[in-house]
């Protein structure tokens, strides 16, 4: 099997290449430092097995395992972790395999071999594993099929639109696979629906006011009015969208 | 955030016993009686007449313990919410006030049943002696619970400092991603792996010690920079530490294990975090006669913090300065968008040669 070797550590990940050598059967690809770059060189160099650490800076494992899911071809993903009492607990319920560290030879072996029998739909558990933090601090996007993380903290809105939902963030719009009920549930804390199809960042809002129609419109923050439609609250949301605007 | 932790500490331990206890009533009521007696005895009354004289005293005393009994009984969670001394001071007050009330009363009562009781004085002296004697039994009694409220005090915290001395010990994280950073060594770099072993091993005995003593801040120092030279294995370039630290006296003392707890924890929680790493910067600097330690260190933007922060380091370190400095030493926190940092302000006390 081909594997990827993810860990903010050198001397951790020498470790995992020095074993994944011990045995002979296997090959490393390639080794990333975090979890941007490991998404990026998963996508590009198509592992069979990600080892991957949980506790890293910026994208930490268990986001990175998520995002993982948006492929077409997941791999299968085998954590690990010195001693992370909260994320061992999650996990031991499942069939993801972790191994802990300082890594042994037969454990390591072990988790490859479950992770080769590992069923795809298996790994969906990852979003769903109640314990796990339930947002992601970023979506991952393709423009021209190439992988694209975008923060939570960048976007002013999501708008669906048929079979796609658009997101319009700082450095312009992307299309990602998420619904729109998915990520109303996962980040309800920043956003707020303001029709059947728009999720609106609650900080970003600038004003509502009424149009020429009578109908309320948002107004964001440092908008550049890239977008041609204009982002109208429909009746059924009004309520709630003052609601949100007064308590922030 | 630290102040308010000391008081909600505070407030879990009562200073002033529970007046309203049976317990109580009867120990003061029998120290009253005692001090009747004393007072009759010095009094020489007349020949076989103790007893009677006995019997107005005891009544008289008795009635104010029993009755500055119950005045503590009902005010005593309302005083103990001025703060230790102050409580105190305004118990004593409190009980003054009612003794005098009480011999004013007595003396009125007395002159309307037409002297039932033979008072040797004048009203004002009456009065007088009344609250000299009560002020004097009143600060003694004080005093002693003043004392055995701090003696309580003290075995309170060091039962908490043994237990968290305990949780002190090294990080299981800690342990396990050396243990996996030697076992990398062990083949791509035995020397270094050799040498890790033994600043490990080092490491290990200093958190073994008896965390009740202090060592020098040259011992101390070292220690952390064990630490540091162990994390760095791992995290490379990623972390950098700064040591502000040639104006403390080196021979100067300080609880044992606290910087190196606090160095780890801007580690774990600020510099691996972030993705390029940061620095750590260690300053210490003499303020009057006290020294202060500063440990500062970068933190990642909040998005990316994790909640599993546990405060057991920094409230460990707290409680074991309040055992050896009481309030001498302060322990403060700084948080901002990126940055923390905790300050260590303790007086300066050197081993004697």
């Amino acid at each position: 099997m081909n594997i990827l070797i993810v860990d903010d550590e050198a001397p951790a990940r020498d470790r995992l290449r020095q074993i994944i050598g011990d045995t002979g059967e296997h090959t490393v690809i390639g080794e990333a430092g975090n979890g941007r770059q490991a998404l990026l060189m998963a996508e590009k160099l198509r592992p069979d097995v990600v080892l991957l650490d949980i506790r890293m800076p910026g994208i930490d494992g268990i986001e990175t395992a998520r995002h993982f899911n948006t492929f077409e071809n997941p791999p299968a993903v085998v954590f690990t972790t010195a001693y992370d009492e909260y994320a061992i607990r999650a996990f031991d319920a499942n069939a993801i395999g972790y191994i802990l560290k300082p890594v042994r030879r037969e454990r390591l072996e072990m988790a490859l071999r479950q992770a080769a029998r590992l069923s795809r739909e298996k790994l969906g558990t990852v979003s769903t594993q109640p314990g796990l933090p339930q947002q992601r601090a970023h979506v991952c996007a393709r423009r021209h099929g190439e992988l694209n993380l975008i923060a939570i903290t960048d976007i002013h809105c999501f708008v669906a639109d048929q079979k796609y939902v658009t997101v319009i963030h700082d450095d312009g719009e992307d299309l990602i696979d998420d619904s729109l009920k998915s990520l109303e549930a996962e980040f309800s804390a920043q956003f707020v629906r303001i029709h059947r199809g728009a999720l609106v960042a609650v900080n970003r809002i600038e004003a509502l006011a009424k149009n020429g129609d009578g109908q309320l419109a948002i107004r964001l923050r440092d908008d550049d009015s890239r977008r041609s439609l204009p982002l109208i609250v429909s009746r059924r949301h009004v309520a709630d969208v003052r609601r949100r605007l007064k308590g922030n | 955030m630290a102040a308010a932790r000391d008081t909600t500490n505070q407030q879990s331990q009562a200073y002033l016993p529970d007046f309203c206890a049976a317990g109580a009533v009867l120990i003061i009521v029998l120290v009253a009686t005692l001090v009747a007696i004393a007072l009759t005895l010095a009094a020489r009354p007349e020949a076989g007449d103790f007893l009677g004289e006995l019997g107005q005293m005891a009544m008289y005393v008795v009635w104010m313990a029993l009755l500055g009994t119950a005045l503590l009984c009902r005010l005593r969670t309302w005083i103990e919410r001025f703060g230790k001394t102050q409580a105190f001071v305004i118990a004593f007050g409190l009980l003054l006030l009612l003794c005098l009330g009480v011999a004013e009363g007595t003396w009125q009562l007395n002159r309307t049943l037409r002297e039932v009781a033979i008072i040797h004085d004048t009203h004002a002296g009456f009065l007088t002696r009344t609250i000299a004697i009560s002020s004097i039994v009143i600060a003694l009694a004080m005093r002693y619970l003043y004392i055995s409220s701090e003696w309580r005090r003290s075995i309170v915290l060091e039962a908490q400092s043994r237990i968290s001395a305990l949780q002190a010990l090294i990080r299981p994280h800690f342990l396990f991603n050396s243990l996996n950073t030697i076992a990398s060594l062990a083949r791509s770099d035995p020397a270094r792996a050799e040498e890790a072993v033994e600043d490990l091993a080092d490491l290990m005995r200093a958190n073994l010690g008896n965390p009740k003593n202090r060592v020098t801040l040259k011992e101390e120092l070292e220690v952390a920079a064990i630490y540091q030279r162990i994390e760095k294995l791992r995290l490379g370039d990623r972390l950098r530490v700064r040591w502000n630290v040639n104006e403390l006296p080196m021979r100067a003392l300080i609880p044992s294990l606290t910087i190196q707890p606090l160095l780890e924890n801007a580690i774990y929680h600020g510099i691996e975090l972030l993705a390029d790493g940061g620095e750590v910067v260690v300053t210490g600097s003499r303020i009057d006669d006290d020294l202060q330690i500063e440990i500062r260190n970068p933190v990642a933007a909040v998005t990316n913090r994790r909640k599993d922060g546990n405060q057991m380091a920094l409230s460990n370190i707290r409680q074991r300065f309040e055992l050896a400095y009481g309030n001498r030493a302060a322990v403060e926190v700084d948080e901002s968008a990126d940055q923390y940092s905790v300050r260590l302000r303790f007086p300066r006390d050197e081993q004697l040669a």
